[in-house]
């Protein structure tokens, strides 16, 4: 197996929130499990102020580690052990449907959420057939800040299959 | 657990912060509406838990069932081969791992 350095996995760079005045202009190094030492640029930091729902970690950086792929990973700045695989929704589903509450809304702070980064996670498994997606609760990063938001469309599964075979 | 008897049009205050009205009731059905700071989300309790349970398995899934990033990445580059897969379209076989 060959893997590049993982100092070297591009992440994604974040604009910052407004008023960042003050923020922090060093490195975050993460000892990270699947990925060996991780040091993330102050830009490419994202902060989830309510976390992942269910998960505690508030800090987070996208990896881009096979660009072209689709996948990149959340990888938590709190905890090495923490990594979902994600994808943007809107490059697999076609059409792919967003409906937010206003609460939602205004939450990802974006005036069109479709300007926001938009990413679903994935629940691999060793038969592609098997691999699902949680179409219910979006990833939304704008800014620098990340929510995990509740999707209301019509058919947004909570486990959606991500490929679809013949039968 | 504290249990309280309320009627429509009462509220419960909880940490004085989040207000919980009662707003109806029907049968076996309760509407009530929350009114919560933004820093505290609402979620219904089953939808909470199925997210919840979704984010962990997404986790610990991408270590157990595929060991590496790059074997999740050469699943999706040969399943993306041609155009990306839509819902209910067959896509080519992704078992080949792109070279």
């Amino acid at each position: 197996m060959t893997e590049s350095s993982p100092s070297e996995l591009p992440t994604t760079p974040q604009s910052p929130p407004a008023g960042g005045e003050g923020a922090s202009t060093s490195p975050t190094v993460v000892e990270s499990s699947r990925f060996g030492v991780l040091r993330v640029e102050p830009d490419a930091v994202i902060e989830f102020p309510h976390g992942l729902i269910g998960l505690d970690s508030r800090h987070y950086t996208v990896l881009d580690v096979n660009p072209g792929s689709g996948f990149r990973w959340l990888h938590s700045l709190d905890d090495g052990l923490l990594a979902l695989p994600i994808i943007d929704p809107r490059e697999f589903f076609r059409p792919f449907s967003l409906e937010l509450s206003e609460e939602d809304r205004e939450l990802i702070g974006a005036e069109d959420p479709a300007a926001a980064q938009l990413y679903v996670t994935v629940r691999a498994a060793p038969d592609p057939s098997d691999i699902v997606v949680n179409l219910r609760a979006p990833i939304a990063i704008w800014q620098g800040r990340g929510h995990q938001v509740l999707n209301a469309a019509p058919g947004a599964e909570l486990q959606a299959h991500l490929f679809a075979f013949g039968q | 657990m504290l249990i309280l008897t309320r009627r429509p049009g009462e509220r419960v205050v909880i940490g004085g912060e989040v207000f919980v009205t009662i707003l109806d009731v029907s049968g076996q059905t309760v509407r009530v509406g929350i009114a919560a700071p933004e820093g505290i989300p609402v979620y219904r309790e089953e939808i909470w838990l199925a997210v919840t349970e979704e984010n962990r398995a997404a986790a610990e899934a991408a270590g157990d069932a595929l060991g590496s990033a790059p074997a999740l990445a050469s699943i999706a580059d040969a399943a993306q081969a041609g155009s990306p897969p839509a819902p209910g379209s067959p896509t080519p076989s992704p078992h080949t791992p792109a070279t």
